[in-house]
Order: structure tokens, then sequence, then C-alpha cells
């Protein structure tokens, strides 16, 4: 239970830790449209140096990165499948029965292995590894604080994902100690039917919502104790600022897609390496 | 080693091997529990107590290192775990959070049914196990959700009671309830030794608790046992319990600054009693001389 790595904080300190949250949730974004605009296997090598080089930068060790990937292999793999069965090209490379594989096939495999990859850890490398959740909700509030004009509660909505967030490993542990109370009066959860492992599950469930129940309702009275109101005239504690390192960190990453659609375009112009 | 009932030896727990937040939560434990007599284990926030019970009953694997439940090491056939389990009861802390059943009767029954126990036997134990904690007839229709925080806590320990298990674990059994609460679970506790005859292994915060009820202390700091022995031996090294960061008993300190004053007492005294037969007899003493 404890592995479930969501890309949890990892504060090393670097760069990427000190830049604004607002600024990595835009990064981010950017960083996913730079994912799906490369086209060329240049721009596609260029993508996962990138992605080294961010590792880097956070200072996050490789192996937690690589641990963050386990979730997906099986994604991963099925893409990589279908596209190397699924696609046609003119350079047939291996043919048995209705098995064709295309040189193209392989690369596009390639491709998407490697957009999938970076996507990962491209988001959970500004998103999760180097901001807090609490620093991402609140950078989520300020960037969509202009809806507010149209009647959107933005800041309810922002709350209720701090408390989701912040109840999340809570919760986890509310499970481990029930499931192990359950344990030692002799509950089995991993043998039998699946109807019976599904009855098993009863005895935690039950427990886990009544605790759920009472945690919000003493939050909500704690709240209240203090005078939360929601979001109207509300001050913050900690008001980040956007700097220099901001404004650099967003010119580098909008240089990084600009560089991406030239590459595509200059190379399947020339006809450089392969395009997808 | 074989008077232990259960016992380890050079235990060692690490929890999050191998990544930043590595912490060492045994350091090479051990420790014997003797049979039929209850030991109290205290340490501060962290010291490890939490851990070390739940080695016993299998909860968490040592790292290296060996637990023997009647001198067999309980993780001989991985499989049999479950059978440790019944033989050692183990009541987590807050044990009123596992409660689920929609009677307290049937929640009772939740652990004996798993031992496989016949209905006229799960009726038996579920009923001596209320009779132990102190819980009514009609309590035992009600919904556990309907009960009182010190009921609720008393249907829960029942629920492990009732599946008579040689050895009884309570972490922190009487953490957030009035003395009339605690009292009435320590002893519930009590009584099951004195009726089984089982080993009990009570972990807890509160000395004077823990001075009066326990035969035996082991006292835990920084994922170590630095004491251990009889409650009179332990509670009296003043010095080790301090730098464990732990108190000594009220009363002891009492008697300990009674002593520095000049008066004759016993700086060994532990409990309440002891100490008001103690002081009447020295009152005693000064009327005879006058």
């Amino acid at each position: 239970m404890k592995s479930i790595s969501l890309g949890q904080y990892y504060a090393s300190g670097s760069i990427l830790h000190k830049l604004d949250p607002r600024t990595k949730v835009l990064l981010g974004m950017l960083y996913i449209v730079c994912t799906f605009l490369c086209k060329n296997i240049i721009a596609f090598g260029l993508l996962f140096l990138s992605g080294i080089l961010l590792i880097a930068i956070a200072k996050i060790p490789f192996k937690i990165i690589l641990r963050s990937l386990r979730p997906i292999i099986f994604i991963m793999l099925f893409t990589v499948v279908i596209n190397v069965f699924w696609t046609t090209g003119d350079r047939l490379l291996f043919s048995w029965s209705f098995i064709n594989i295309y040189a193209e096939g392989l690369y596009n495999a390639l491709f998407m292995a490697i957009r999938i990859i970076m996507l990962i850890t491209g988001t959970s490398l500004f998103l999760t590894y180097t901001t807090t959740p609490i620093q991402l909700t609140d950078a989520i509030e300020r960037l969509l604080a202009p809806l507010k004009r149209i009647k959107v509660p933005v800041h309810e909505f922002s709350m209720m994902m701090t408390i989701a967030l912040r109840f999340v490993p809570t919760l986890i542990d509310e499970t481990e100690r029930i499931m192990s109370a359950q344990k030692a009066r002799g509950a089995d959860f991993s043998n039998g039917s699946l109807v019976k492992r599904a009855k098993a599950l009863i005895p935690i469930l039950v427990p886990l919502f009544v605790s759920a129940f009472r945690r919000a309702d003493e939050l909500a009275t704690a709240m209240e104790c203090r005078c939360y109101h929601g979001g109207e005239g509300r001050t913050k504690m900690t008001v980040t600022r956007m700097q220099g390192s901001d404004i650099t960190a967003l010119f580098a990453m909008i240089v990084f897609g600009t560089v991406i659609v030239l590459i595509n375009y200059y190379a399947a112009k020339y006809g450089i390496g392969y395009t997808m | 080693m074989s008077e232990y009932k259960i016992a380890l030896t050079g235990v060692t727990y690490r929890y999050s091997p191998d990544t930043p937040y590595e912490t060492r939560a045994l350091d090479n434990v051990s420790v014997g529990f003797e049979s039929g007599k209850i030991t109290g284990v205290i340490g501060h926030t962290g010291s490890g107590k939490s851990t070390l019970i739940q080695m016993l009953n299998g909860l968490l694997k040592p790292d290296s290192g060996e637990v023997t439940l009647d001198g067999a090491d309980i993780w001989a056939n991985p499989k049999k775990i479950s059978s440790v389990r019944f033989k050692v009861g183990m009541v987590m802390q807050y044990p009123e959070y596992q409660l689920f059943e929609e009677t307290v009767r049937k929640d009772i029954a939740f652990g004996p049914q798993n031992m496989g126990m016949n209905e006229d036997e799960v009726k038996k134990a579920v009923e001596d196990a209320a009779a132990v904690v102190g819980l009514t007839e009609e309590q035992l229709e009600k919904s556990p959700f309907d009960l009182s925080g010190g009921q609720k806590r008393r249907a829960a320990i029942a629920g492990i009671m009732a599946m008579k298990p040689e050895v009884l674990v309570l972490d922190e059994p009487a953490a957030g309830l009035d003395p009339e609460g605690r009292e009435s679970i320590l002893n519930a506790v009590e009584k099951y030794r004195n009726e089984t005859g089982a080993t009990v292994i009570i972990v807890s915060h509160s000395m004077e608790d823990m001075a009066r009820r326990c035969d035996n202390i082991v006292v835990m700091s920084h994922s170590k046992i630095i004491l251990n022995g009889k409650c009179d031996e332990v509670f009296t090294n003043s010095e080790k319990l301090t730098d464990a960061g732990l108190d000594i008993p009220q009363i002891t300190r009492l008697m300990m600054l009674l002593r520095s004053k000049g008066v004759d007492v016993d700086s060994k005294i532990y409990t309440v009693d002891r100490a008001e037969q103690a002081l009447l007899k020295l009152f005693a003493e000064r009327e005879a001389t006058r």
C-alpha cells in the first residue's frame, strides 16, 4: 500500500522546486503540448534529452522516476504492440501469413513509447515531484481566478481539492490500520472466490467510511470554529510572486516548443530522418 | 528462554527500506515475555513500541532475527501465520474504529467465526467475552455505533478476547478514556488473565496504570530496550527513565522528595496503596514515640 506513488513530493531543494507553482503548472501544460508536437525522429531525440536534463535539474534520483513509470508499463506495451502490428507503410521488414511488420510501425511504436514516458515524467517533474499538493491547488486557484467573474466557484473547488489531497495519505494509513486490526481477528483478504473476497472487504469498508464521515464532520466543525466562510476576502499566508527565473523558464519552454516545430518542418521538407 | 511464552531474538525492522524516508524502528531487540504474567511496554512516542508488538502476531515480519511462540519460530511456515494470529490476540490502538457489524454480538463473533468455531461455541465465546468486559445482554443487541466511547472500546476488546488467545497484546488500551473507563478496561484485562492464565502485554504511556497492574516492565527508547525487569527494579531506576524521556510514577517522585527532606520512607514505592501504608506506619511510629 505504501508503494503507491502518485509521484509524491521529493524535497531536494533544486531550482525547479523554487519556481512559482503557477509557472510550473504552465510549464507542465506546455511540456504536454511539446510532447504532442514532436513528429520527427530528431525532435523525439531532443524531447528525450530534455527529459533527462529536467530530471538532472530537479535532482530527483533516477530510481524514483523509474518506479513512477511502473504502473504505465501495461499501457505502454499495449500501444507499442498496436503500433508495431497495425501500422502500414512502404518498407516491409517482415511478413508471415497475416502479420506484416513495417519499419514505419517500429518507428511509430518507439515514438509512442517515448511520448508516453515523457508525458508522465515531464508532468510529474513539474507538478508533483517539485510542487507540494497545497502549492499546486493554490496555483490552480490563482490561475483560474478570472473565472470567478462568471460565477465559477474557483475557491471552493480548489479547497475541495486541497482537502481531498490532504486526506489521501491519512485514509491510506487508516485502511492499513483497519486491515491489520481485522487480520488480527482472522480476516482473510487474499484467498477464496471472488464473491468471498468481495465480502471480506466489508469489515474494512464499513469502518473506513464511518471514520471518513467522522473526519469530515470534525474538519467542518474545526473550520467553522476558525471562522472559515469561503474564499471572499480571504488572504494567503504566503503569496508567491513571479520572478526573473520564472520568466526565463517559461521563455525556455516556448523556445523548446518552437525548435521542435521548426525541426518537424525542415526535417519533413528536406526528408531528414523519419517523420510520422 | 524456556519460561518465556513469546520472545524476540535479535529482531531488526526498518520502515520504507532503501528510500530517503528509511527509519529503523527496531534495532537488534531481544526480549521475552513471561508466561501468565502482565508485562507493560513503555516508551516515548516513536520509540518502537507499536512496531515491537506488531512483531508478536506476525503483522510485521522482522528484517532479521526471530520471533518465537512456545519456542517455535512463527515465520517457520509463512502460510500458517494465521494460526499464530489466533493464538496471539492483538488489540490495536483505538480498536473501536474496527467495529463494523450490525450488532455488538455479531461483531464480537467475527473473530471466533473466522477461527471456524461452530455456532454453539461462538455463542458461548461471545457471552464469556462480554461478561469479562462487562457488556450487558441488552448492549449485545445494540448497534456498535450507538454505544458510548468506553463501551465501544470494551466491545472491540471483547472481539479479541472471544478468540481465547493465549497471548493478549493491547496497544494503549486506555488511551483517551475517562478514569472510570480506564479502570474498567484494565480491570477486564486483569480479569481475563486471571480466568484464562493468558500472557498479557500492554503498551501504555501511563506510568501509574502500569505500576499498579503489571508484573514486569519493558522500557523502550530509540528502537532499543533500555530496561527490562520487575516493576520495582524498573520504576526506581529514575536516571534511565528520565534519559528515555519518561517520568517516574508521581508517587515514587513524592517518596524520593520526602526522603531527600529527611523523612525515613522507602523510595522504591511505586503505587499509591503502598505509599499510603508506609506513611500510615510512619505516623503510627511517631504517635508511639511522642
